[in-house]
C-alpha cells in the first residue's frame, strides 16, 4: 500500500501565562494510506485539531517530521498545500459568498485548470446536491448545508489528501450520514483520509484504521479488531476508556 | 492572489451592516470639524500675544503723520514706512490716504490669518482714536456740525485676492475629511478582515491554501486599501456636500464675499490628485496599523477593542491638535499619517515646504522599514492569522506579546 501521510515524532507546545508551557502533542507518530480512512479519536482538548492544523501547515511543529504526498511540511509547505483538502471544525465559509463562488474561487485558488473549472464546480454541485442553494449567501444557509458546501469547497481541486476535523460535529442524524457516506466514497477514489472526532461510534463506522489520541499522546493506533483485541473490549467506547485507563496506570506507576 | 483580493473584497462590500457602520461613523465627526474650524481661528489667536507683525505704512499726507506715534504704542508692532511695499503673509499694510480732510484708511491683510486680525483689532482703536481727533479739530476750525462726520469707514483688503480664506479653510477640512474617512472605513474592514476572519475560522482555510503567509497578509492589505479608498471616496463626497451646504454660511461670515467663488478654484485636477496619493498613502499606514492591532484579536468585539485607541488617536490628533495650530515641523513629518495629512495641507495652500516634504518622506520610508522589519514577521505568525490560544483579551495580549518579544533584537 502507498504511504501518503507519514508522521514521525511530532511535538507542539503552548505557552499559557497561567497553566505555563502546555505539552498539546507529545511525541506522535503514525502512518496513512492512499484509499484509507484514519481516524484520530479522542476527548476535546486531546490534541487531535493541532495535530490536523500542523499536517496542514498551518502550525509549525516545535519538533518532528510530516510528510504528506510525498512533501515534507517544512521544506515544501506550499507543495503539501496544494495535496490537501482541510476543513475544519467550524464550516468556515465566507458568510457573504454563495456556495457556487465558494467553490469557484477555491478551484481557482488551488490553481485547477481555469479551462475547466466551470465543469468541476457544476459536477459537484450535482454530487452533493447544492443545486438548490448553490445561490444563497452561505450565511444564510443551515448548519447541514453550510458543512456539505465546506466538504465540496475542500475537495474541489481533487487532493490527494483530505484532512477533516470533526466533520459531522454539531449535525443532524441525516446530515452526518450523508457526510459520512461522501466521506466513503472519497477513500473509494482513492483519497486518503484523517479524520477527527470525539464521537466513538462514527469512527467505528467509517475509519479503517483508528488511533486513540489523549493528553497529546497517541495511546493506541490499529484497526477496530486490532483494537479489540489489544484491549479485549468490544464497543469502541469501553476500548478508548480501557486505552485511557492503562495509561494513566502506567503513569501513575 | 488577486482571487483572494476578489473574494476579501467581495465579502465585505456585500455586509451591510459593514457599510452602514462605514457611512455613518465620519458623521459623528461633523460637529467636531465645526469645532476644529473654530479651533484654528481662535487657537492661532491665543499665540498671538507672544507674536510680532510688521506694519507697513504709507502716509500721503504729512498732517497725518502724528498717527505713527499712535501706532507704536501698539504691542509687539513693527512699523516700517514704506511707500511701496505690499501686504503679506508677515505684514500686514496701512496706507492714510486724505478724503474731505479727514484720514481714510486702507488696510490689506490675510483675512484668514488670525495674527493679523488680533493686530488689525488693535490697530483698529488707534485709527479710530486719531480719525476723532481729527475729526474733533476739523470740525471747531470750520465751525461744522459733528454729525455730518459720523460715518466713519475703514476699507480692508485680502492680501492674496478675496477667496484667499476659503482656500485656507478647505486646505485644512479637505485633509481632515480624507484622515477621517479612511480611517473609519480601513478600522472597519482590518477588523473584519482579521479578528473577523478568526472568528469565522475562514482564517484557517486561507491559510490552506497553496499561497505564501506573505501573500495573505498582502492581499489582506491590498482589500482593505481598496475598501478604504472606496468607502473613503464615498465619505468624502458627502462631507464635501456637507461643507459646500453648511460651511457655505460660515465661510460666508468670514470671507468678504461668497459670490463670485468657483469650487473648482480648490477642486483643481492638482488638488483631487494630491489628495488621491494622500488617501492612498494614509490608507496603507493606518490599514497596516489597525491589521496589525486587531491581528491580537479572535473576536470582532475585541478587535473593535484593540483598533479603538488607535482610530482615536489618529483621528484626534490631526483634527484637534496639529494641523489647525502648528507650523510644519520635524515632529509632525516623524507621525505617520498626520505627516501625509499635513503636505497635503501645504499643498493646497501653494506652501511647497521642501524641507517639510522631504523629512515627511525620509520618515516615512523609515516607518515602512520598521513595518516590514518588524510587524510584517509579527503579522505572519501563526497565532496572529489565527487568533489561537488563551479565553480571555488580556490573556491573548500577554501571550502574543511575550511571542513578539522574542523576535526582537
Amino acid at each position: 500500500m502507498e504511504e501518503t501521510i507519514t508522521i514521525k515524532e511530532l511535538n507542539k507546545e503552548f505557552y499559557d501565562p497561567q497553566r505555563g508551557t502546555v505539552k498539546a502533542v507529545n511525541n506522535i507518530s503514525f502512518s496513512a494510506f492512499k484509499g484509507e480512512v484514519f481516524g484520530l479519536l479522542g476527548p476535546n482538548g486531546a490534541g487531535k485539531t493541532t495535530t490536523l492544523r500542523m499536517m496542514a501547515t498551518l502550525m509549525q511543529p516545535d519538533s518532528g517530521y510530516i510528510s504528506i504526498a510525498g512533501f515534507s511540511t517544512s521544506e515544501k509547505p506550499e507543495d503539501v498545500r496544494r495535496s490537501i483538502g482541510y476543513m475544519s471544525s467550524n464550516t468556515a465559509l465566507y458568510p457573504r459568498l454563495s456556495p457556487r463562488e465558494i467553490i469557484r474561487y477555491f478551484a481557482e485558488l488551488n490553481d485547477y485548470p481555469e479551462s475547466e473549472i466551470t465543469l468541476r464546480v457544476e459536477q459537484l454541485i450535482s454530487y452533493f446536491g447544492i443545486g438548490e442553494y448553490a445561490d444563497t449567501y452561505s450565511e444564510k444557509l443551515s448548519t447541514g448545508m453550510k458543512q456539505i458546501t465546506s466538504i465540496a469547497r475542500t475537495i474541489v481541486h481533487d487532493p490527494a489528501v483530505l484532512i477533516l476535523d470533526e466533520p459531522s460535529s454539531g449535525l443532524d442524524v441525516i446530515v452526518s450520514q450523508k457526510i459520512h457516506n461522501y466521506i466513503k466514497d472519497l477513500r473509494d477514489q482513492g483519497k486518503t483520509i484523517i479524520f477527527s472526532s470525539h464521537n466513538m461510534g462514527e469512527v467505528e463506522k467509517i475509519c479503517d484504521r483508528i488511533g486513540i489520541i489523549n493528553n497529546g499522546k497517541l495511546l493506541a493506533a490499529g484497526t477496530i479488531e486490532n483494537l479489540r483485541e489489544q484491549t479485549g473490549e468490544y464497543y469502541m467506547e469501553n476500548i478508548f476508556i480501557k486505552v485511557v485507563n492503562e495509561f494513566e496506570k502506567k503513569i501513575v506507576q | 492572489m488577486k482571487t483572494l483580493v476578489i473574494l476579501y473584497l467581495k465579502d465585505l462590500l456585500r455586509n451591510k451592516m459593514l457599510g452602514l457602520m462605514v457611512l455613518l461613523i465620519p458623521i459623528i465627526f461633523y460637529p467636531l470639524i465645526y469645532w476644529g474650524i473654530n479651533q484654528f481661528l481662535m487657537v492661532k489667536a491665543g499665540f498671538s500675544d507672544s507674536r510680532e507683525l510688521t506694519l507697513l505704512y504709507t502716509i500721503e499726507n504729512d498732517e497725518f503723520l502724528q498717527l505713527e506715534d499712535s501706532l507704536i504704542s501698539v504691542k509687539n508692532l513693527i512699523l516700517e514706512r514704506s511707500d511701496n511695499a505690499a501686504g503679506g503673509k508677515d505684514r500686514m499694510k496701512l496706507i492714510v490716504s486724505k478724503t474731505d480732510g479727514l484720514p481714510f484708511y486702507s488696510v490689506i491683510l490675510d483675512s484668514s490669518n488670525s495674527n493679523h486680525k488680533e493686530f488689525y483689532a488693535r490697530i483698529e482703536n488707534k485709527l479710530i482714536g486719531f480719525y476723532e481727533t481729527k475729526k474733533k479739530e476739523l470740525v471747531e476750525s470750520k465751525g461744522f456740525e459733528p454729525e455730518y462726520f459720523d460715518v466713519f469707514q475703514i476699507e480692508t483688503r485680502n492680501s492674496e485676492g478675496e477667496h484667499e480664506i476659503i482656500r485656507k479653510m478647505l486646505s485644512l477640512l479637505i485633509p481632515l475629511l480624507s484622515v477621517i474617512s479612511i480611517i473609519s472605513a480601513a478600522a472597519a474592514a482590518s477588523v473584519e478582515i482579521t479578528s473577523g476572519q478568526s472568528e469565522d475560522r475562514t482564517a484557517e482555510t486561507s491559510l490552506t491554501l497553496p499561497l505564501k503567509r506573505e501573500s495573505i497578509i498582502i492581499s489582506k492589505l491590498l482589500t482593505v486599501n481598496i475598501y478604504a479608498l472606496l468607502a473613503g471616496t464615498v465619505n468624502f463626497v458627502f462631507l464635501v456636500v456637507f461643507i459646500i451646504t453648511i460651511f457655505s454660511s460660515l465661510i460666508t461670515g468670514v470671507s468678504e464675499d461668497m459670490t463670485g467663488f468657483s469650487w473648482s478654484e480648490i477642486f483643481s485636477l492638482k488638488i483631487i490628485m494630491i489628495a488621491l496619493v494622500s488617501l492612498l498613502l494614509t490608507s496603507f499606514f493606518v490599514s497596516v496599523i489597525f491589521i496589525t492591532a486587531s491581528g491580537f484579536a479572535s473576536k470582532r468585539k475585541e478587535g473593535g477593542v484593540m483598533i479603538s485607541p488607535f482610530t482615536a488617536f489618529l483621528t484626534y490628533l490631526p483634527l484637534v491638535l496639529v494641523i489647525p495650530a502648528i507650523d510644519p515641523n520635524i515632529f509632525i513629518a516623524a507621525t505617520p499619517v498626520l505627516n501625509i495629512s499635513f503636505s497635503l495641507k501645504l499643498l493646497i495652500e501653494n506652501n511647497t515646504d521642501w524641507i517639510f516634504m522631504t523629512e515627511t518622506a525620509f520618515f516615512s520610508i523609515i516607518w515602512l522599514v520598521i513595518i516590514y522589519k518588524l510587524f510584517f514577521p509579527f503579522l505572519i505568525e501563526e497565532e496572529v492569522l489565527l487568533g489561537y490560544s488563551g479565553s480571555s483579551l488580556t490573556k491573548k495580549i500577554k501571550t502574543k506579546w511575550s511571542r513578539w518579544k522574542k523576535r526582537l533584537p
